[in-house]
Formats: C-alpha cells, structure tokens, sequence
C-alpha cells in the first residue's frame, strides 16, 4: 500500500458516494427536471472519481502500468464531454413534449420566450438555429 | 386475463424445461474439447492474441462471411421496403446550439475510435462488427443533430459493394494459393509479422478483413438509417 493507491481508493470512494447521491436524488426530487439536476451532475462527477481513481490506483500496485491511468483519463474527458450534452438533449426534449414544471416553481422565463415569440415572430432575433 | 395467465404459465414451462436442460452441464469444470484447441494453438496458428477474433475471422471465416451477407440483405430489404420516388428529410427543428456544437465536435472522434475498434481487432475486444457500428454512430449522431445532413449516396454505395467484394476477393486469393476459401495465406505462407504477435502488424488477415468488415457494417448501417429517417414528399 503506497502513496498512490490510498488516493486512488479515496477517489474511488469519493465517487461511489457521489453515485450514491445521485440515486438518491432519483428517488427524491419531486419533477422531472429536479431529477436530471441531482441524478447528472452527481453521476458525472462520480464516474470521474471512480475512473481517474482507479487509473491512479492501477499505478500504485505492482501489476498496473501507465497505461491503465491513461485510458481511464480518455474515456473521463469523454464522458465528460457528452454527459452534459445528452443532459441538455433530455431536458430540452422533456420541456418541448410538455412535461411540467414542479407545482412549487415560479419563475419560468423559457415560456414567457416562447410566447413572446409567438407573438411577434419577426421581431424577435432567431436564437442558435432553434425553431 | 386468461390469456396472459395462460402465457405467463406456458413460459413458466418452458423455463423450467431449459432450467433442468442446464442443470446437467456441468459449470466450473475443465470439459473443453475443441476450445482447448483453439487456445492452446491460436497464437502459432493466426498470429493474434485474441482469440476469439481469430476463431470468427480465421478458423470459422464462413460464419462471418455469411453474417456480413445477412447484414448486406437486411440493408438491401430495408432500401427495397421504404423504396419512394421522392424521398427527404422531414425533420422539423434543428437540434439546439449545445447539442450541434457538440455533435460537431464529437463525430470526428467517435469515427476514429470506431477505426481503432476494427485495426485493433485482432489484439483487443471487438474487431468489425462494433467497429462498424460505432461509425454509423457518428452518422446517427449527425442525422439526430442536423436537419440537412444526408450521407453522400454514390459514395457509401460504392464502398459498400466494393468491400464486399473485397472480402469475398481476400477468400478467393487464399484458395487460389492455399487449396480453400479463406485460407490464411498472409500468416500460413509469408509469416508476416511473426516476430511482434501481440503488436499492430501482426495476426495474418485478421486486420485487414476486419477493415473490410468495419467498413461494411458502417456503410451498411448508415444507409439504413439514412432510409428510415426519410419520409415521403407529396408534390
């Protein structure tokens, strides 16, 4: 047990407890959007603890070699890049099929947007290629 | 009601009658026969170090070969049922700012890792066919994301024919030089890279057919999506 290997199994550890909460948020968040904001962010991180946490671990023991640490490196910039965009893709598409928004909330600024448009299409500039 | 109880116990039954089917074999002990074979002399014998790639592409070529076919008619079938004149993208809003950015970033290494899925087919997991279907990934991505996008027709078209025929023409050479279909002739006879078994250029044909298998299963894909996401045009 070396220097290296404790903090690869802290990081493991320190991501599985995000995994953690990130299924809890599941089962607690009241609507739809609530949940993708507990459940993406916690499992994005989490997954980053576990994989760069278990490259830094591979180096530690006798067996493991650079390599490991630099594949799990590739695939945690991969799925950071991606979680958030499908994240996004998802809302988007939960808010176009009209799933709404939690009975408590008070502020919903998007549809005010959309109605504004539809009021006066022309005036409006067209925003990032959307409708 | 009666029937779903009627269904839920008929497979009931059947699950049953396969639970005790497999109750005979015996897991967990050492009965292998022709896989031992296979493991003891795959590395002599075709140059990789996967050895369930050599099996698929060397010792059992004619299984590949027919799924690449049945892959080719699924595609063709899919073409020939959704046959219009017109035919055209239909899709109604572009995919929002993050996600055609992201798209644009992505599609480039999504192929290349699908490339490095089928040229390291013999020394890793995988080889042609998840290769393949990462590369049509790419274009699903770029279909899910654009309204406009299409695939260049003529050209995946083309590829797919001509590496079909590739794979079939690499079968033929071996039975020219060697006696039979798909026989080894780069690993048998030449001993390419027999001194780096376990690094790139090694494994006999197993790279080479699985680009060509890549190559198809990408093309072939794409074309499939290419044709489901159209829709009819009324003029």
């Amino acid at each position: 047990m070396n220097a290296l290997a404790a903090i690869g199994e802290a990081l493991v550890l320190i991501g599985t407890f995000f995994y953690l909460l990130s299924a809890l948020g599941l089962i607690r968040m009241p609507d739809v959007y609530n949940r993708m904001q507990t459940s993406t962010k916690s499992a994005t991180l989490g997954s980053l603890g576990v994989m760069v946490g278990v490259g830094i671990w591979a180096l530690g023991t006798d067996f493991g070699s650079a390599a490991w640490l630099t594949k799990t490196v590739v695939i945690a910039i991969f799925l950071l890049l991606t979680n958030p965009i499908s994240a996004h893709a998802l809302i988007r598409a939960a808010y176009k099929s009209g799933i709404p928004l939690w009975e408590g909330s008070v502020v919903d600024k998007y549809r005010e947007h959309l109605e504004g448009k539809e009021k006066a299409p022309e005036e409006t500039p067209k925003e990032g290629g959307e409708e | 009601m009666l029937k779903r109880a009627l269904a839920i116990i008929s497979l009931l039954l059947i699950g049953y009658w396969i639970a005790q089917g497999l109750a005979g074999v015996p897991f967990g002990q050492d009965r292998m026969l022709v896989a031992q074979y296979y493991l003891d002399h795959v590395k002599e014998q075709t140059g990789a170090v996967n050895a369930v790639t050599a099996i698929v592409v060397n010792y059992r070529g004619f299984d590949t070969l027919g799924e690449v076919t049945v892959l080719f008619i699924a595609s063709t079938g899919v073409g020939a049922l959704l046959w219009r004149r017109k035919k055209q993208r239909t899709a109604k809003t572009e995919g929002s700012i993050v996600l055609t950015t992201g798209t644009r970033l992505l599609v480039p290494f999504v192929m290349l890792f699908g490339a490095y899925i089928f040229i390291h087919g013999h020394l890793t997991p995988g080889g042609g066919f998840p290769g393949g279907a990462t590369i049509a990934t790419a274009f699903l991505l770029l279909y899910m994301a654009f309204t406009a996008y299409e695939i260049p027709h003529k050209a995946f078209e083309k590829t797919e024919g001509a590496v079909g025929m590739a794979y079939v023409l690499v079968g033929l050479i071996g039975l020219a030089i060697g006696g039979y279909f798909l026989y080894d002739w780069i690993w048998q006879d030449w001993g390419f890279g027999v001194d780096n078994i376990g690094r790139l250029l090694s494994g006999g044909f197993i790279p080479i057919i699985y680009t060509i298998i890549g190559l198809k299963v990408g093309t072939e894909l794409s074309g499939i999506i290419d044709n489901m996401l159209k829709e009819e045009v009324s003029e």
